[in-house]
């Protein structure tokens, strides 16, 4: 008895003035909404963790690939959405596949980042977001993702160019443009693709917006 | 034969070389690849991140032009593979409208199984006129041509032998290894350089360990990930080929070294002491 006294005491301690989680006080809305949304059954999750033994980054990540599951289960939203593991992820496809109870891991996290990039939170791993975000505002323009346009339009993200200049990267980062430019690996121009009209305007019936 | 192709936006940039040298092999045997006209990006990684329903629409319109064209399809990259075949599952389903008239019910073959099947290896085994005789390579297949079963059809994803059998078709001496599709860590260098170097080094130093002296690969991201990190590391120089790349070697007499200036990792030297060059 003492022991669950001074336990609870203790966790209260080492996080002040953070209410304790509460596990099973948030019902099923989030769990049940997921598993709809992205068709995967997360209630068949056993906790076994090879998921998170089979992924490559999982030591990158703040919440690791069972836990997340778990987080999902418990309906704890917010937390999913600020780590930095939905960013991390590089879709490798290992989780998936070694699940032993056929829980799509990968799918999972991907339908938390589009989740992330729907809200208002800011995203931990701000510069892999701009990242996936700039490939489709270049892919919006032409079409065709065209990597010198790419490269060029993230370096020059403000949050990205202070970055590199911060940690004295930039420098590098030109060197190797330049070297690519000249073994002939960029290419510069990109004729626009007829497909731009269609894409966009199946990018507005994407976000819902109508006519 | 006919087939329409999908090269997708690396093969008009980052991979040009291995969209030359897959025109030269294909004319070579004689299969007229019929490239998608106006096709366009597959929305790859980033539209699956952000808007799960681009990442069914996206390739959609590939698939939607290539079944108007009445020809299956094949893609030489590993991700456009992917996304394309990810897209015909989730059409299927009808949870999105499709905007184009498309069905999902052409096959879209991943380049490597499309030439790994037995009919074509014996094509192949006819047109070498120079086998890469003494050539030690191993094959790295990466993730997105492989994984999820489910989505690529490979059955044997945890030892996948397509650029095996290619690679050993052109008279490669091809060594066996664990890490043919273990992650390079796709664009996540661009972002988080640290956590791409330390996958892509792994793969580099596990190859050298197995006794390769080149990988064969047939993603151009891979490619490009394994390929730019060895620039300014002296000790290391394994060059990184497209299958495509060595097919059209030992297809013909004499290969130029013009064919792998785009290459970080010149594999000129290695090529010329094996004789191959
Ligand atoms: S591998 Fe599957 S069952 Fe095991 S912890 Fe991960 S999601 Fe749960
Ligand atoms: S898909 Fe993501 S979570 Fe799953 S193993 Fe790969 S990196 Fe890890």
């Amino acid at each position: 008895m003492q022991n669950t006294v001074s336990h609870q005491k203790g966790m209260a301690e080492h996080e002040p003035g953070k209410k304790r989680k509460l596990i099973g006080d948030r019902g099923n809305y989030f769990l049940d909404r997921i598993q709809g949304e992205a068709g995967v059954n997360i209630s068949a999750c056993f906790q076994c963790e090879r998921c998170t033994n089979a992924c490559p980054v999982s030591h990158f990540m703040d919440i690791k690939p069972h836990q997340a599951i778990r987080y999902i289960q418990l309906g704890w939203r917010e937390d999913l959405l600020k780590s930095s593991t939905i960013w991390v992820c590089l879709s490798c496809e290992m989780c998936t596949t070694y699940c032993p109870n056929e829980v799509d891991v990968a799918e999972t996290i991907n339908h938390l980042r589009n989740m992330a990039a729907h809200s208002s939170i800011t995203p931990k791993e701000k510069s892999l977001a701009v990242f996936h975000q700039t490939f489709l505002e270049v892919l919006r323009k032409s079409g065709k993702v065209n990597e010198f346009r790419l490269m060029n339009a993230y370096y020059l993200k403000p949050d990205i160019f202070q970055e590199k200049l911060k940690n004295g990267t930039l420098k590098e980062e030109l060197l190797l443009g330049l070297t690519l430019l000249r073994k002939g690996r960029l290419k510069i121009f990109t004729p626009r693709s007829r497909a731009i009209k269609d894409i966009q305007k199946a990018y507005h019936q994407a976000r819902g917006e109508i006519g | 034969m006919k087939i329409s192709f999908y090269p997708g936006c690396s093969l008009e940039g980052m991979a040009k070389d291995y969209f030359h040298a897959i025109d030269a092999v294909f004319e070579a045997m004689d299969i007229d690849l019929v490239e998608i006209e106006d096709w366009s990006c597959c929305g790859a990684t980033a539209a699956h991140s952000l808007s799960e329903a681009m990442s069914v629409i996206l390739p959609a319109r590939n698939l939607a032009a290539a079944e108007k064209m009445g020809l299956d399809i094949v893609a030489p990259c590993a991700n456009c593979f992917n996304r394309l075949r990810y897209s015909q599952q989730i059409i299927k389903k009808k949870v999105f409208d499709i905007p184009w008239q498309v069905t999902g019910d052409i096959q879209v073959h991943d380049m490597t199984r499309f030439l790994a099947e037995s009919s074509m290896i014996k094509l192949i085994k006819e047109r070498v006129l120079k086998p890469l005789n003494g050539l030690k390579v191993v094959c790295y297949y990466g993730c997105q041509m492989v994984r999820p079963p489910k989505i690529t059809g490979y059955t044997d994803y945890e030892n996948p032998l397509t650029l095996d059998r290619i690679a050993a078709a052109a008279g490669a001496e091809v060594i066996d290894w664990s890490y043919k599709s273990t992650c390079c860590g796709a664009s996540i260098g661009i972002a988080r350089k640290e956590i791409g170097e330390s996958l892509t080094m792994r793969i580099l130093q596990k190859a050298q360990q197995a006794g390769a002296e080149a990988i064969v690969v047939s993603c151009p991201l891979c490619q490009s990930n394994l390929d730019i990190i060895q620039k300014d590391r002296p000790d290391r120089r394994t060059p990184i080929f497209y299958f495509a790349e060595l097919l059209r070697l030992s297809f013909i007499a004499h290969g130029d070294p013009k064919w792998f200036k785009m290459h970080f990792t010149d594999p000129v030297p290695l090529l010329k002491a094996k004789g191959l060059l």
